[in-house]
């Protein structure tokens, strides 16, 4: 949300810049401090062997060499890129699914829309624990339903094949509500007059849905795949409450990869460089998508 | 999956913060804190960092409050850390600082990490120059897990050890005679094997399978009862891929893939619930988890063969800030982790004895009718006469067992071939120069 340039231009020749400088300092100073900063020291710190005891030493590019050549790492990454790409498409349509079945005026449809969305606001690790019984292969609920229909028990959160499926699972079902929000409030932004102009044009609910309504999502559909791409390569909690990156490494993700090396092994200049190579993906990943997304967006519109 | 994310970024930021401060503190003195060393009324103001809740907080409170009382020329402040689990982190972003507490606690397994910062006072020479104070009071595994090459970091503050933990009435309702002190191995898998009932859900034993420092422990233990050791003597080679290791992963794993005998938590977050629901036989546990089990009638045993277990002791580490507050904090803590205050503590909280002359205080009967099945434990505290190794990469040879342990438990390898690799990456971590 750039302002135009002659705006900024005319701002900051007005005189009240310094006041409005007063008035976002201590923002500015937060953010500079728990923000920017330790951007600035983990890329120091990516070049130094540092155990966060002893006196750091330089290392140059070692670091990084180190990490092209790491296996656990590269496992890492291939985790992270298969969970994001089950997570982002799963989340993204499902909630629109979710938001288009809620947008209609049913009788209770608040209560529906509120239990959507409960699962946002509760935490993590009680979301963490929950799935963890319910998906307990001796004694949980969903391997008791599937013996009543008479399908094989399974290994879940234990089988290293399973485990991070059920992690997308979880996770999808924990974060849905947030998207089905940001969904709904696009289609009800959506003008009445277009939907009633398509339907005298003679178009069946599914073409207008398909022309009508999905380009009018679509800025909101460009921020919640960017949103949840940065979300999913980012995934911490739900792997630190449930499976702890096992079985046998199978949910190791790389932040979860980054916590292990920095604060389990206390090689905290390799986990710093692996902080920074996940920075720089997440930005280049972020400007490819705003470039393709943006010109879908604004170019047709 | 954002908040806790923010939180490591987080310390990082103060990590960084507590060193800007540093760099621009110099000569101004802060408010609030004492001056370094002694002020002009000669009175030392030492600082203390516990991880204690609870009745624990308010034992500790009371016998700083009993000192306080009694020594007006050292006044102790003691101060709750947040959680032990990141004391580590904190003392040394205090370090950093420039501003670290006299007395913090921390985890035995972080004594090598630690010992490599100059501000850690070392404490043989305090002991050597200190007639009154007896070192060897302390159990053997204690001294073990304070002494990184040959260097005393710290001094006991709490101590366990594991044994068998079992429940009484299923043992009763598969007519078994509960675990004798002259069980082996085999007795135990035999023991489960019974004790195993598909049906209802019921197993003879439970195992934490997350491949962390527990699942580890709980199996160096089993190593040493097979005559096994963790390193050669010079801790410059693996040893547990030697026969008694192999015996003793292979054992484990026949438990889990042929008997299917045991409950296999990958998650680590659900065995004391299903014991405390009935549902497990047997358990390798500590003492803490013994409040956790209101719903079992249960029974306490030492470890099968030569009852060897495995000790986790934390200690209290001192760091230097100056002369008169070193001094102060010794003679405090020389106090503090005295037989008849630490009697006083463990009365309170059903923490063991550390020191081993603690039996012989009065109220160590009271103790143990106070809480049952902690006579065991204390017994047991003579069974633990190895100690993990105090070197900075064994928590990097903890996560090769761990992997190893666990891919045997899920049946995804032999033990001979799951320790043989994880001892080729043991010692390629050892030969790694260290600072």
């Amino acid at each position: 949300m750039s302002l135009a340039p002659d705006s900024r231009a005319r701002r900051a020749l007005g005189s009240d810049h310094v006041a409005g400088w007063m008035f976002v300092a201590p923002a500015v100073v937060l953010i500079g401090v728990f923000g920017l900063v330790p951007i600035a020291w983990s890329a120091i710190m990516s070049f130094q062997a540092n155990d966060l005891v002893s006196a750091p030493t330089w290392v140059g590019l070692a670091n990084y060499q180190a990490l092209a050549k790491d296996p656990a790492f590269m496992a890492s990454v291939r985790h992270t890129l298969v969970y994001a790409a089950l997570f982002v498409p799963l989340s993204v349509a499902g909630s629109l699914l979710v938001a288009w079945a809620l947008n209609r005026k049913l009788r209770g449809v608040r209560f529906y829309r509120l239990a959507v969305f409960v699962p946002v606001v509760t935490s993590t690790v009680a979301t963490g624990i929950i799935f963890l019984w319910l998906l307990d292969p001796v004694f949980g609920l969903v391997n008791y339903a599937l013996s009543l229909v008479g399908l094989p028990e399974q290994g879940f959160l234990q089988d290293p094949n399973q485990a991070l499926l059920c992690i997308v699972a979880m996770t999808v079902w924990g974060w849905l509500g947030f998207d089905v929000i940001i969904y709904l409030a696009a289609l009800q932004g959506i003008p009445q007059e277009l939907m009633e102009a398509a339907q005298i044009d003679g178009a069946g609910k599914w073409s207008s849905f398909l022309h009508v309504v999905l380009p009018f999502l679509r800025p909101a559909t460009l921020f919640l795949v960017v949103w949840s791409t940065i979300s999913a390569l980012q995934l911490f909690d739900e792997i630190y409450v449930t499976t702890r990156g096992g079985p046998l490494g199978a949910t190791t993700v790389i932040v979860f990869y980054l916590y292990q090396q920095a604060f389990q092994l206390f090689n905290a200049g390799y986990g710093a460089a692996i902080a920074y190579v996940l920075f720089l993906a997440i930005l280049l990943i972020t400007i490819i998508q705003l470039k393709v997304g943006g010109q879908r967006v604004y170019g047709k519109s | 999956m954002r908040r806790l994310s923010i939180g490591i970024m987080g310390l990082m930021a103060l990590v960084f913060m507590a060193t800007a401060l540093a760099a621009c503190g110099g000569g101004s003195s802060s408010a609030g804190s004492p001056t370094p060393n002694a002020s002009p009324t000669g009175v030392v103001n030492i600082t203390m960092w516990h991880g204690d809740l609870d009745y624990a907080a308010k034992a500790d409170n009371t016998l700083v409050a009993q000192w306080n009382k009694a020594n007006p020329n050292i006044q102790v402040k003691a101060l709750y850390n947040g959680s032990n689990d990141y004391a580590l982190q904190k003392t040394l972003t205090a370090i950093a600082g420039g501003k670290p507490p006299d007395i913090t606690y921390l985890f035995g397994s972080w004594m090598a990490n630690i010992a490599k910062s100059p501000k850690v006072v070392l404490l043989n020479e305090l002991m050597a120059n200190d007639p009154s104070f007896d070192w060897n009071d302390f159990w053997p595994a204690e001294r073990l897990a304070a002494t990184v090459n040959g260097k005393i970091v710290g001094l006991p503050a709490l101590v366990d050890n594991l044994a068998i933990v079992y429940n009484k009435k299923l043992f009763d309702k598969a007519g078994l005679s509960y675990p004798t002190a002259q069980w082996t191995w085999d007795d135990f898998r035999a023991a489960a094997k019974k004790l195993t009932i598909p049906a209802q859900k019921q197993f003879g034993w439970a195992y934490p399978a997350d491949a962390s420092e527990d699942t580890v422990w709980h199996w160096e233990a089993m190593l040493w009862n097979y005559g096994g050791d963790i390193l050669t003597p010079d801790n410059k080679q693996a040893a547990f891929n030697a026969t008694p290791g192999v015996q003793a992963l292979s054992i484990l794993g026949d438990m889990a893939t042929i008997d299917h005998s045991i409950y296999i938590d990958t998650t680590n977050t659900k065995i004391q619930q299903t014991f405390n629901n009935g549902h497990i036989g047997m358990l390798v546990t500590g003492p803490w988890d013994l409040p956790g089990f209101p719903n079992v009638q249960f029974g306490v045993q030492v470890m099968p063969a030569n009852h060897q277990t495995i000790s986790g002791p934390d200690n209290w580490v001192i760091l230097n800030n100056g002369a008169d507050r070193v001094n102060a904090s010794w003679a405090f803590l020389k106090w503090f982790t005295g037989a008849k205050q630490q009697m006083y503590y463990d009365l309170q909280t059903g923490a063991l004895p550390i020191r081993q002359s603690q039996q012989q205080q009065p109220v160590f009967q009271t103790y143990l009718t106070k809480y049952p099945g902690t006579d065991l434990f204390v017994k047991n505290m003579s069974n633990a006469v190895k100690a993990r190794p105090t070197i900075p990469q064994y928590s990097k040879i903890s996560t090769f067992l761990g992997q190893a342990i666990v891919s045997v438990l899920l049946g995804k390898a032999d033990a001979k071939t799951a320790l043989d690799q994880a001892a080729q990456q043991t010692n390629a971590a050892l030969a790694v120069p260290g600072p």
